[in-house]
């Protein structure tokens, strides 16, 4: 973008054409400029600050105050984390959540979608309350659960006839947790689910009725694996949000009862905002980004494969 | 031809009623949460699960009770997530713009590190931010939770899809007519790809609206504090008044399901596009 390449233009375009003004050179990156600024100053900045810090043992405030232990190249704080109980419980809980919910919001996307697939009164309505709760805060439905998981006075205890401490009791607290991240994330999986049967193509299913085929058989040879793509697809969006989960934690368990919830991202929050380990924190959050990351390439690898098989 | 008829009957009843359980699992937390905010509070101890009568009070103190001040986090709710949706439109159209009709050098990878992103969770780099915004002074103001959200990959992408549609020829056409980009853009671009700019912008706002790790960590003072904190704070208020709480998810859920009832099709739009980054 110098200017000696403002000179070189016109001579070689060589059709008489008008000349690029300085303006017309710089007006792409002022399109840019508005979006860029703020991932430069809310993104990049501060994922680079993150790895900085990740090396720092840092003061109360987050200023990052010693280069931890140079002869192990600044990873100390990792070699810390990964050589912890602590962390390895935090892994295993929210490894726990994550499959729990992801094959959970799967299997309630896909039984609605099945539900719904054919039209009948009322199949408007049925589908719609499907999807609603990609409208709902996780804040607002975990508020919600706090009330129908309420130990004396909550409606799950009323309709059991029990007393659980569902949030309290180290047995059912990561439990109670995921039921609502399910339906949290029901809406979603509903939503993609629904789109992909939407395009197996009826003929399939016609051939297969001229040979007799049940319900249950186009099921599991057509239907299942006509959508076998989006269902993978949806397993990856459900995996990454569920490692993203922070609001039900916070709401409903604060991590706990002990360490019974206390899954990566609130992991990251009590580091930083009740210990003010921040170097610890951030050394967390590449962790959790390099898991994210993984996740991603294996979508893309297995995306491209099969676009590359059809 | 009568037996016909109602053999279809019964089996569009049947297809109906085989929803009934889930459907029930579905909606039973949001009717139970409404059930419990209009209960006269000593119902809610007696295990009621429907209210004999309809008491209206946990609204009123909601609204009016100035230790709640729902009116102030309502308000300041709508103030960010209308910004931060009037600003995604603005940023992602203006990036979506020069990624789809501009040609300059770098394009394809500043669109590289646009899409990579989406790779990034908000959630790691959320303590970096508090930090930089802390040091800034602009913790308990509304540029804190404003300004950090102006643009998402997701949008640009997004309204890039919906330009890419348009022939090229157009613009060209246009620049040869001495039509100006923001002309262009401003006459031509935006009025005809406004469905995926109110995909963009149902979406944004929702989301906005339903953010909580954010607010929390950058707000104190219940001048500042938005829906989603404001009603997780009743319970520390005051554990006792469940009604009171149930209230306060009650009127935060209405406008995100009235966004869903009346923008269904523009949010799952939006949606589909966004889910890429969970």
């Amino acid at each position: 973008m110098s200017a000696h390449q403002v000179d070189r233009l016109p001579a070689r375009t060589g059709r008489p054409r008008p000349r690029k003004t300085f303006y017309d050179l710089i007006e792409p990156y002022l399109f840019l400029a508005p979006a860029f600024a703020v991932f430069g100053v809310f993104l990049f900045y501060p994922f680079a600050r993150t790895i900085y810090l990740s090396t720092f043992l840092t003061d109360k405030y987050g200023n990052a105050k010693v280069f931890w232990k140079p002869e192990n190249l600044g990873l100390q704080n990792y070699i810390d984390l990964l050589t912890s109980d602590q962390f390895w419980a935090s892994v295993l809980v929210t490894f726990q959540f994550v499959v729990i919910v992801a094959l959970g919001g799967l299997v309630i996307g896909l039984i609605t979608s099945l539900l719904t697939v054919r039209k009948y009164p009322g199949v408007t309505f049925a589908s719609a309350s499907y999807a609603m709760p990609v409208a709902i805060a996780s804040a607002a439905a975990s508020m919600a659960f706090r009330m129908i998981l309420h130990p004396t006075n909550g409606l799950l205890n009323i309709l059991l006839g029990t007393r659980i401490n569902w949030t309290g009791d180290p047995a059912w607290a990561l439990f109670s947790v995921s039921v609502l991240t399910i339906w949290l994330a029901s809406g979603i999986n509903f939503i993609f689910i629904s789109a992909g049967l939407r395009n197996v193509p009826d003929e399939l299913y016609e051939s297969a009725s001229i040979d007799g085929a049940n319900y249950w058989r186009k099921l599991f040879s057509i239907t299942l694996p006509s959508i076998s793509p989006t269902l993978f697809f949806q397993i990856i969006i459900n995996i990454i949000g569920a490692f993203q989960s922070f609001s039900q934690i916070r709401l409903l368990t604060q991590g706990g009862p002990g360490d019974a919830t206390n899954v990566i991202v609130y992991a990251i929050y009590r580091d930083a905002f009740f210990n003010f380990r921040f170097g610890t924190a951030a050394a967390r959050s590449i962790i959790l980004f390099l898991i994210v990351l993984v996740i991603t390439l294996i979508q893309f690898s297995f995306e491209k494969r099969s676009v590359h098989y059809s | 031809m009568t037996t016909m008829a109602t053999k279809r009957k019964i089996t569009n009843a049947f297809n109906f009623l085989l929803n009934l359980p889930i459907l029930v699992i579905i909606l039973l937390p949001l009717l139970y949460t409404l059930s419990i905010s209009v209960m006269p509070p000593s119902e809610i101890y007696q295990n009621h699960l429907i209210p004999s009568s309809i008491n209206l009070g946990n609204y009123v103190k909601a609204f009016t009770n100035p230790a709640y001040s729902f009116l102030t986090f309502i308000r300041n709710s709508f103030i960010v997530s209308t910004t931060v949706m009037l600003g995604q439109m603005l940023t992602c159209s203006m990036a979506a713009f020069a990624f789809a009709f501009l040609d300059f050098k770098g394009k394809k990878l500043l669109f590289i590190l646009v899409l990579a992103t989406m790779m990034v969770p908000g959630e790691a780099t959320i303590i970096a931010n508090y930090l930089t915004v802390s040091r800034w002074g602009w913790l308990d103001t509304f540029r804190a939770l404003i300004v950090p959200y102006l643009t998402s990959a997701m949008g640009i992408f997004l309204l890039r899809q919906s330009y890419l549609a348009f022939a090229k020829e157009l613009h060209e056409a246009a620049r040869i007519d001495g039509c100006s980009n923001p002309r262009f853009m401003a006459s031509i671009v935006i009025p005809l790809s406004r469905p995926a700019l109110g995909a963009l912008g149902a979406y944004v706002f929702l989301n906005t609206w339903n953010q909580y790790m954010w607010p929390l960590l950058v707000t104190n003072s219940a001048n500042y504090r938005t829906v989603q904190i404001g009603i997780s704070m009743l319970y520390d208020i005051d554990a006792e008044s469940l009604g009171l709480m149930m209230a306060g998810v009650v009127i935060v859920i209405v406008p995100s399901l009235s966004i869903f009832i009346f923008m269904q099709k523009q949010l799952i739009n939006g949606l589909m596009a966004g889910a890429v980054k969970g």
